[in-house]
């Protein structure tokens, strides 16, 4: 019974992770850049969701969307302005570029909403809680494995099924050619950010939904451990994100079940991880070898 | 001891996924020989200088250099041992001057270690003495003393060139690996690197193991090739006659030298 | 504009170089008189806050110069010295407070033998500190110099939180989120100004040895400088370790200036602060990192007046807090964007080049 209600526990918590974790591997897999930023970004949806739902009191769903489109249009600004001035840059300016972009989001968070944690509203739906047996089951902790599954169903549509998504995917086998063949790379890599900044945001609404709170520097953690999700499962792949991301929620509510000595530790392990799987796995669970 | 060649490769295989890169090669360059290893484009011949440093592992086979083996041990190790390369596609430090170039190749023979050398003691600073006299030297032999506080970067395509022969003599090496040493370069600039790769055996006692496109340069300068194709050894032996040999003909053209003949003839 | 003419100045032939190396060193020891004079002069002038500020600027100096090394000569983008910082800080404050101010901070689980009863005075615990952070660089080398470019970038960032959820869990040794209090203020400007001069010294002596050209080779062509004999897994961790053992010994003089010390004081955020250092200095440049870091602090103390209210023609503007951080994240993006190579690009203020623009100067009359 309790290994089955971690086993929820953890799963919920992998697919916040998955769904942020995304975003991160469809930009390195195409720009291999790590977009710092992401978390950040993730932070700002949140705070959309939040002024749309406790501000104006528009209903949990109109926020949620009405945050996504928005944070996807943020995603889209930060890569226009930051990111594609440095394109023919060293990689290694364009990570400075993005650490910079994150503490600028961070930092303007504090200043626009202040430091003190908002409480951020669970909606009704995701606020009943089950009693399955001996298991208390919030309704949240079923439903954002469901959302999640069936995002990554459409996004998987979106990579495989349509002309956007093939781009995408020959843009990241390689970037140069495709840019040669006459396909506007600039418009894919600007739809990748869209699309990745708008998971974030969807993982950011319901990680804040868990908690229940939200402040400026809330996108830190998660979008740290969402990289790290993203390495473990294969970078580029998006796949291995959604399995990495479950590892990695898994892994971190084990420990704590089975360790609560160890329970303090717990935001060290994807780190642990992280440095495990780069010296016996490098490529990660799905990601093919490269040099 | 002058019976051993000074390189001794057996049985080297190399795959790349399903694709043999090099295929059972066997290669013997004696001691002060001016090697050469040609083949058409493709054929494998920088694999086997990738293999030789130890920069890429191959499957199977053995490479003994002075008797000792290679495969296994670090592209710095080899070096070390006395095994010394250019590349193809040019890798000079570019940022670095054309002196700190060649000092760079030095520095893997110091014998002070850093704490000497960031105090400065008496023991850092005579070799660092010896060590300039001798990269002065290298800049000399390679004609770029006057270029010597220049970026590397900035030198043009044949310069740059001889900089990267320079950085590898810096390494003190008893074979010398130069990888297309002529691509790029003018008649004249090939004609000088000609003379000054007979003067690197001859007054250092270099043996140097070559890969060129350039027919001129190769057949006038190696004094046994080894013709690569697809991975294997086609033909070896004197210049002149791996030049009649049919098999590397048909390599080279990619046609049969009867039906190269009679094409010749239509055109005529 | 600068970077044009250290280039020009710094090029041509090389005087003979016995003659220069006494010149500069003599030039060198001058330069050092001059600023201890002028150091004690403002010790004594300014007030206390202004001291402090002028030994953050000698602590800042000390550790974007030390970052410099790894990053900018040697071309390891790591991302930890807030791990090195917060073990410098440690280890010293462990050291150095009493045995009963311990056993008053301790309050949830006592402090372990032998920590527990040890009182060293300072430049024993900073000369600890630093080769305790000195090998933690080395355990961390391992798994770092496995990977690379911005793989190198999030393992060492991972180390950095690591540290600080081990400095907030480990209890009976770090005191866990409630930290080490009551540190002796006993940072001065000498301390941090005089370990300025030994971490320039000994950077500088290796940049410029035979050691130095290596790293930089590195910097440039990693599979090059293997092929020419350099095991550069050894060079990149022999950097590591100098940028480490410096970074602890500041982070030890840090925890005496700042008095208190708790996991939360090294995120990031340091980090952060740094790497906008050797950005705006040139990465690679020595006396860029110098310059920026002294830019830099003293910047961010101009710019607090974003952060005060302001009355403007009879408006109040009210102050906006955290201001700061948001102007120096925009200088990070914009000079990545405008200015990739920072104000001294990879050239360096010399004594060759102050002489070469003297020179001019009276060449000029």
């Amino acid at each position: 019974m309790d290994a089955l209600q971690q086993l929820i526990n953890g799963l919920t918590l992998g697919s916040l992770y998955a769904l942020i974790a995304i975003g991160y591997t469809m930009v390195y897999g195409i720009l291999r850049l790590i977009n710092f930023a992401h978390g950040d970004v993730l932070m700002v949806g949140c705070y959309l969701a939040w002024f749309a739902s406790a501000q104006f009191g528009l209903p949990w769903w109109v926020s949620l969307a009405g945050s996504m489109a928005l944070t996807a249009a943020l995603g889209m600004l930060i890569d226009l302005g930051a990111y594609r001035p440095l394109r023919s840059a060293p990689r290694i300016s364009a990570l400075i570029t993005a650490i910079g972009v994150s503490f600028f989001l961070e930092n303007l968070g504090l200043v626009i909403f202040g430091g003190r944690p908002k409480a951020f509203a669970r909606p009704e739906i995701f606020n009943e809680l089950y009693h399955w047996g001996g298991l208390r089951v919030l309704s949240l902790s079923v439903w954002v494995p469901l959302i999640t599954a069936l995002i990554l169903a459409v996004l998987l549509y979106v990579l495989y099924r349509t002309r956007l998504g093939m781009a995408m995917r020959a843009l990241s086998r390689d970037l140069v050619t495709v840019r040669l063949m006459g396909i506007d790379t600039d418009r894919v890599v600007a739809a990748t950010f869209a699309i990745g900044s708008a998971l974030a945001a969807a993982g950011g609404i319901f990680w804040a939904m868990k908690y229940p709170q939200i402040n400026p520097l809330m996108g830190i953690m998660p979008g740290l451990k969402a990289f790290v999700a993203a390495v473990l499962g294969g970078i580029g792949n998006v796949v291995g994100a959604m399995l990495g991301g479950l590892l990695l929620g898994l892994a971190e509510i084990l420990l704590v079940a089975w360790m609560p000595e160890l329970a303090g530790y717990r935001d060290a392990l994807a780190f642990v991880l992280l440095i495990a799987f780069l010296i016996f796995r490098p490529q990660g669970l799905l990601g093919e070898k490269t040099t | 001891m002058s019976g051993q060649p000074l390189l001794d490769v057996k049985g080297l295989t190399c795959r790349f996924g399903g694709l043999l890169a090099v295929e059972e090669m066997e290669l013997a360059v004696p001691r002060s020989q001016l090697a050469g290893l040609i083949g058409p484009n493709g054929a494998g011949k920088t694999t086997v200088f990738n293999l030789l440093t130890g920069r890429v592992k191959p499957a199977s086979g053995s490479i003994l250099f002075e008797g000792r083996p290679l495969i296994g041990l670090k592209a710095n190790r080899i070096n070390r041992l006395g095994l010394a390369r250019t590349f193809q596609n040019i890798r000079l430090f570019s940022e670095l001057t054309v002196m700190d170039n060649v000092l760079v190749g030095f520095h893997g023979g110091l014998k002070a270690n850093f704490i000497s050398a960031v105090l400065r003691l008496p023991s850092y600073r005579a070799e660092e003495r010896r060590i300039l006299a001798r990269a002065e030297e290298i800049l000399e032999l390679m004609g770029l003393m006057e270029q010597a506080q220049e970026r590397a970067g900035n030198l043009a395509y044949g310069q740059q060139r001889l900089l990267e022969i320079g950085r590898a003599l810096a390494t003190s090496p008893s074979l010398l690996l130069l990888d297309e040493p002529a691509a790029g370069m003018n008649p004249q600039e090939t004609l000088a690197l000609s003379a000054l790769v007979r003067r690197l055996r001859d007054e250092l006692k270099l043996t140097v193991l070559l890969i060129e496109h350039d027919m001129h340069f190769v057949m006038n300068l190696c004094e046994e090739l080894t013709v690569l194709d697809h991975g294997k050894v086609i033909a070896r032996g004197a210049p002149q006659a791996v030049q009649r040999d049919q098999a590397v003909i048909e390599a080279y053209l990619g046609v049969s030298p009867a039906k190269c003949a009679s094409t010749e003839n239509g055109d005529a | 504009m600068i970077r044009a003419l250290l280039r020009r100045l710094n090029a041509g032939p090389l005087p003979p170089p016995q003659a220069t190396r006494r010149r500069d060193f003599w030039l060198s020891l001058v330069a050092v008189a001059v600023m201890a004079v002028g150091l004690r002069l403002l010790e004594t002038g300014l007030s206390a806050y202004w001291v402090q500020m002028i030994c953050l600027a000698g602590l800042n100096v000390v550790l974007a110069v030390s970052y410099n090394l790894i990053n900018g000569v040697t071309g390891q983008f790591s991302l930890s010295p807030n791990a090195f910082m917060a073990c410098g800080a440690y280890v010293t404050a462990l050291l150095t407070l009493s045995p009963a101010e311990k056993s008053l901070s301790f309050i949830l689980e006592p402090l372990v033998w032998p920590l527990s009863v040890i009182s060293l005075p300072l430049p024993m615990a900073l000369m600890i500190a630093g080769l305790v952070t000195a090998l933690l660089g080395f355990v961390m080398g391992f798994p770092v110099f496995r990977v690379r470019d911005d793989y190198l970038a999030i393992v060492t960032l991972g180390f950095g939180e690591v540290i600080r959820v081990v400095a907030n869990n480990a209890q009976s040794v770090t005191n866990g989120p409630l930290g080490l209090k009551g540190i002796t203020h006993l940072t001065t400007v000498w301390w941090a100004w005089g370990l300025c001069l030994a971490a320039a010294f000994v950077v500088t002596r290796l940049i410029r040895s035979s050691y130095g050209l290596a790293l930089k080779a590195i910097r440039e062509d990693e599979v090059a400088a293997e092929t020419m004999g350099i095991d550069i897994f050894w060079h990149k961790m022999l950097a590591f370790m100098v940028s480490a053992f410096f970074q602890g010994v500041a982070g030890g003089l840090l925890a005496h200036l700042i008095t208190t010390i708790s996991p939360n004081l090294f995120t990031f955020f340091l980090t952060f602060n740094l790497l906008i250092m050797i950005v705006v200095g040139g990465l690679g440049s020595t006396t860029g990192a110098v310059l920026a870091a002294v830019l830099v602090t003293f910047g961010g103390e101009w710019l607090r007046v974003v952060e005060e209210p302001l009355s403007l023609f009879g408006y109040e503007i009210p102050g906006i807090a955290g201001m700061r951080m948001v102007v120096f994240s925009l200088i990070l993006v914009g000079f990545m964007i405008f200015m990739r190579r920072g104000l001294l690009g990879r050239n360096e203020f010399t004594w060759r080049w102050l002489t070469a623009l003297a020179g001019r100067r009276s060449e000029n009359k």
